[in-house]
């Protein structure tokens, strides 16, 4: 026996009004993925000079501030990546397309070399940078206190300590050793720090050579030049191109027997001597708060220039002793962090 | 509509009465709660805000002090003229622990720098500058603690210069700078209330210390500190919090603390918004019971007024209803109080009213055939059986107007009507005087009755003194009747002896009337007696002989009767008109 429900009488209205609702319900939600996509969330622009697998530590600890401030990726920000992938060259062409983009935000961390290619892009964004030099000297700020335009940022103060890598460096040789600063030529704040580093080798009595590496394929050479030098040491300047090779430098420096020190812990860590610099975590944390602050709607002349307080010393006493060496007891005690 | 206007007069007087005295009471108090419950949240927000404050000058004390006591390490043991490594070593490790020293300078006994050590500038080992003429190293000496004025590294970040000397000269001083913007980790752990924040400001009212680092590093600027200041100065040294707009123009309730040693000021602000929450709640939670209250008020009052004016209202009906003439109308009110009463006596009132009401019927009826003195009597006694149907001894009195026929068929019917008015009422009057019951009235002629239904003294004298003055009065009348041109004449009859009395007729017409023979020799000798004559019968003759002059006029046939009856007649004198 077939049972006819009354319903089944109309099959053509029920199809019809099942059609509707799907209509309706693939409209609302065209509508809000699309409103979501184009407008929903604010956009933060991240301009890196390096790649993400380097910049894997600097992003963790931007995330962080970002948090702090409340904002997490994905979920109420998205964030637009523009990798130069060490190719530092390209970094005027990559600001120039986030600039064009429509981002709320620009940040410009790892160096200065990011903030003054951000700056140069012309954006009519607020401009968020993290770098080591002092952003007044290089022209990027008005002052700490006041910025003024539409950028504000972080200095780790890893440019401004150099001299004390030269210091640190000297204290560990011992006296009448060869000391070379390696610098960036291309870095725009090599000049800058070969100025103090000279003034601080005249303190300290210390001839002072200066070498100088752009490239990576230029390291070798570096470390290959102080062989012969039997206590000779490097120091390098602080430079993102440096700080960002860490893990070379140290496979060099262990290659050669070549005591050297860096601006950043990621040089000892990876088996070089030791490192004396900003915190870089801190730094790029604060970049990530100030960032949110700005998406939060804060003007950017309002947030002065941050300077990192943490200044690391973080030796490699294992690095000494395959070296020859040994650390004195006030810089092992001194010592922030030691590899044994 | 009037009565009902007057009604919702009443019930509004009373709503309002009620009401205000059930609702001013609530609202004084409430005010007067309201009041004193602001008064003690204001207390107690100021012990709270004072504790707040105190407690963050203590943390910032605490910082200051850990900073100083592990300074105070360095000047534990006297110089000598060789260089100290160990020196080095803990001034090292002090940079190490305490992260808001950026530099140490050590000073020996002889005011000599020996060493100094920074975090971003090269360190000096055994310069032995001279440095006794630093107004730090002075400012130790003199204090043993010594705290610079704030000065902000590049304008930026405020840093304090602290120089401790030790117990004795020998083991020198140590001088250190200090990154202020290191107080942040304590300062934005310090939460007034859920939102309020503290900070800290110098002597000058800069700005040291803050939740919001950007504006710290700003500290240096006037614009950024002067609202802080403005905060600090409100306070004053008075104790007690102090209510001012903060730098965004929010109200803030702040208290201050000093720090002992740099002479800073704390200052714990909470935003009034949350600072005054318990006493906006409280003023709410008042106003909510005050308005709860206020309507219970209302309704009390509206069911207090109704219950009072509800029995006025039915004391009004019924007293209308009754003076309408519902006597049997009762008012019901059971309130057991002087509504009840009244309605009771209201209802005794009816039923009195009613009774009286009654009387005054059976009054009216029994005058209509006794006399008004008689039917008070008949009244008074209480009962109308005097009226039942018994047989007594009475005298019947006719009398009738001669030749009134042939006078009304002469003249307009209000003529006739005029004279028979002027006859009934002489008569009606001679009858009341007399205390004769009037039986019955018949053109121009009309039955009395005396000795029933009441009996009375000489019944026989006073009906022949009743038939005299009728004939004097209406013998008076008619002198004036024929002045006119009226020719009518007047004639009574009377007779005593046994008669039937009593009332006869139906429900709402009744009449009193003697039945018996007595009754027709009355009439037969009325009819027969001509103008101003009197005519008895011998057995009222009898009675009244002697005492009347009496005329015996011999026996007369009188229709009806076999025989010819005796009669007697009584001369009379009428009044002379005057």
């Amino acid at each position: 026996m077939r049972y006819t429900s009354p319903r089944s009488a109309t099959p053509h209205g029920r199809g019809r009004r099942r059609d509707f609702l799907l209509l309706m319900a693939g409209a609302a939600t065209w509508t809000t993925s699309s409103y979501a996509q184009i407008r929903s969330l604010p956009v933060i622009g991240y301009l890196c000079a390096e790649s993400p697998e380097l910049f894997a530590s600097r992003l963790k600890a931007f995330h962080e501030g970002l948090g702090e401030a409340g904002f997490v990726e994905g979920r109420n920000v998205t964030i637009d990546y523009q990798w130069a992938n060490g190719q530092y060259a390209r970094l005027p062409g990559l600001a120039a397309e986030l600039a064009s983009r429509n981002v709320d935000v620009v940040v410009a961390p790892g160096g200065a070399p990011v903030a003054l290619a951000a700056k140069a892009a012309g954006t009519a964004k607020t401009i968020v940078f993290e770098m080591g030099g002092d952003p007044v000297q290089l022209g990027v700020v008005d002052s700490l206190s006041r910025p003024g335009g539409n950028i504000t940022g972080v200095s780790s103060l890893s440019v401004d300590v150099s001299p004390k890598r030269l210091e640190l460096m000297h204290e560990f040789l011992p006296t009448g050793s060869k000391i070379a600063v390696v610098a960036n030529p291309t870095s725009p704040t090599a000049n800058s720090q070969l100025k103090k580093l000279r003034s601080a080798a005249e303190t300290l009595g210390i001839h002072l050579q200066i070498l100088n590496a752009s490239k990576e394929d230029e390291f070798e050479s570096v470390f290959a030049s102080m062989i012969g030098e039997p206590a000779g040491g490097l120091v390098f300047t602080s430079d993102p191109y440096f700080a960002f090779r860490s893990r070379r430098l140290a496979d060099l420096a262990m290659k050669f027997r070549v005591p050297a020190i860096t601006q950043t812990r990621d040089f000892p860590l990876a088996g070089g001597l030791m490192s004396y610099g900003g915190d870089f975590m801190q730094s790029h944390r604060r970049a990530g708060v100030y960032a949110g602050r700005i998406l939060l709607g804060e003007k950017p002349s309002d947030l002065p220039v941050q300077l990192v307080t943490k200044l690391e010393l973080v030796i490699n006493l294992k690095a000494a002793k395959f070296l020859g060496y040994e650390f004195s007891p006030s810089v092992v005690s001194g010592a922030d962090e030691v590899i044994e | 509509m009037i009565a009902q206007y007057r009604f919702r007069g009443l019930f509004q007087k009373y709503l309002l009465a009620l009401f205000m005295a059930v609702a001013i009471p609530l609202a004084i108090n409430g005010v007067i709660e309201a009041w004193f419950g602001y008064r003690d949240q204001r207390a107690r927000l100021d012990q709270l805000l004072g504790v707040q404050a105190t407690s963050a000058a203590a943390e910032i004390h605490d910082f200051i002090y850990g900073i100083t006591n592990q300074l105070g390490w360095l000047v534990q043991l006297p110089w000598t003229d060789e260089p100290d490594e160990r020196r080095r070593t803990d001034a090292l490790r002090l940079l190490r622990q305490a992260p808001a020293i950026v530099s140490l300078t050590l000073i020996d006994n002889k005011g000599l720098e020996r060493l100094h050590v920074s975090r971003i500038g090269l360190n000096r080992i055994e310069s032995r500058t001279d440095r006794s003429n630093d107004p730090a190293l002075a400012g130790a000496r003199a204090t043993q603690v010594w705290f610079s004025d704030i000065s902000y590294n590049r304008g930026s970040e405020p840093y304090l210069t602290v120089a401790i000397a030790g117990n004795r000269l020998a083991v020198g001083a140590v001088i250190a700078e200090v990154n202020l913007k290191l107080i942040w980790d304590v300062i934005s752990a310090i939460k007034v209330g859920k939102t309020g924040i503290a900070f800290v400001l110098d002597r000058p009212g800069r700005l040291i210390a803050h939740p919001d680092l950007s504006l710290v590093l700003r500290g240096a600027e006037e614009a950024t500190s002067k609202p802080f200041r403005a905060v600090r100065d409100a306070i004053g040294p008075s104790a007690g919090f102090a209510t001012i707009r903060d730098a965004h123009g929010h109200g803030v309730a702040a208290s201050a603390a000093p720090v002992q040693g740099p002479d800073w000021t704390v200052v714990a602000e909470q935003p009034l918004a949350e600072a005054y929450a318990p006493i906006y709640a409280a003023l709410w939670r008042t106003a909510m019971l005050l308005a709860i209250s206020t309507i219970f008020a209302g309704f009390l009052a509206y069911a207090l007024a109704h219950r009072m004016t509800e029995p006025i209202r039915l004391l009004e009906e019924g007293t209308e209803r009754i003076g309408a003439g519902s006597f049997d109308h009762r008012i019901s009110i059971q309130t057991g109080d002087e509504f009840e009463r009244l309605a009771n006596s209201f209802n005794r009132m009816a039923a009195e009213l009613g009774l009286a009401q009654q009387h005054q019927e059976r009054i009216a009826r029994l005058k209509r055939f006794l006399a008004p003195q008689v039917a008070d009597l008949v009244e008074r006694a209480g009962d109308e059986s005097v009226l039942d149907g018994r047989r007594t001894n009475v005298v019947v009195v006719f009398c009738d107007l001669r030749g009134f026929t042939a006078f009304s068929a002469g003249v307009a019917p209000e003529e006739v009507m005029s004279v028979l008015s002027e006859y009934y009422e002489i008569l009606g009057r001679v009858i009341a005087q007399f205390e004769a019951t009037l039986i019955s009235f018949s053109g121009d002629g009309l039955m009395v009755l005396v000795n029933a239904p009441v009996p009375v003294q000489e019944p026989a004298l006073r009906a022949v003194d009743l038939a005299i003055e009728m004939q004097k009065r209406v013998q008076a009348l008619i002198a004036d009747w024929r002045s006119r041109g009226y020719h009518v004449g007047f004639g009574v009859g009377l007779a005593s002896g046994p008669a039937t009395v009593g009332r006869i007729g139906y429900e709402d017409r009744l009449d009193y009337t003697a039945i018996g023979s007595v009754v027709n020799l009355a009439a037969r000798l009325c009819a027969s007696a001509a103008d101003r004559e009197i005519l008895l019968d011998a057995e009222l003759a009898a009675g009244v002989d002697g005492k009347r002059p009496l005329e015996d006029l011999g026996g007369r046939r009188i229709k009806g009767f076999d025989e010819a009856i005796p009669v007697f007649g009584i001369s009379f004198i009428p009044h002379q008109r005057c």
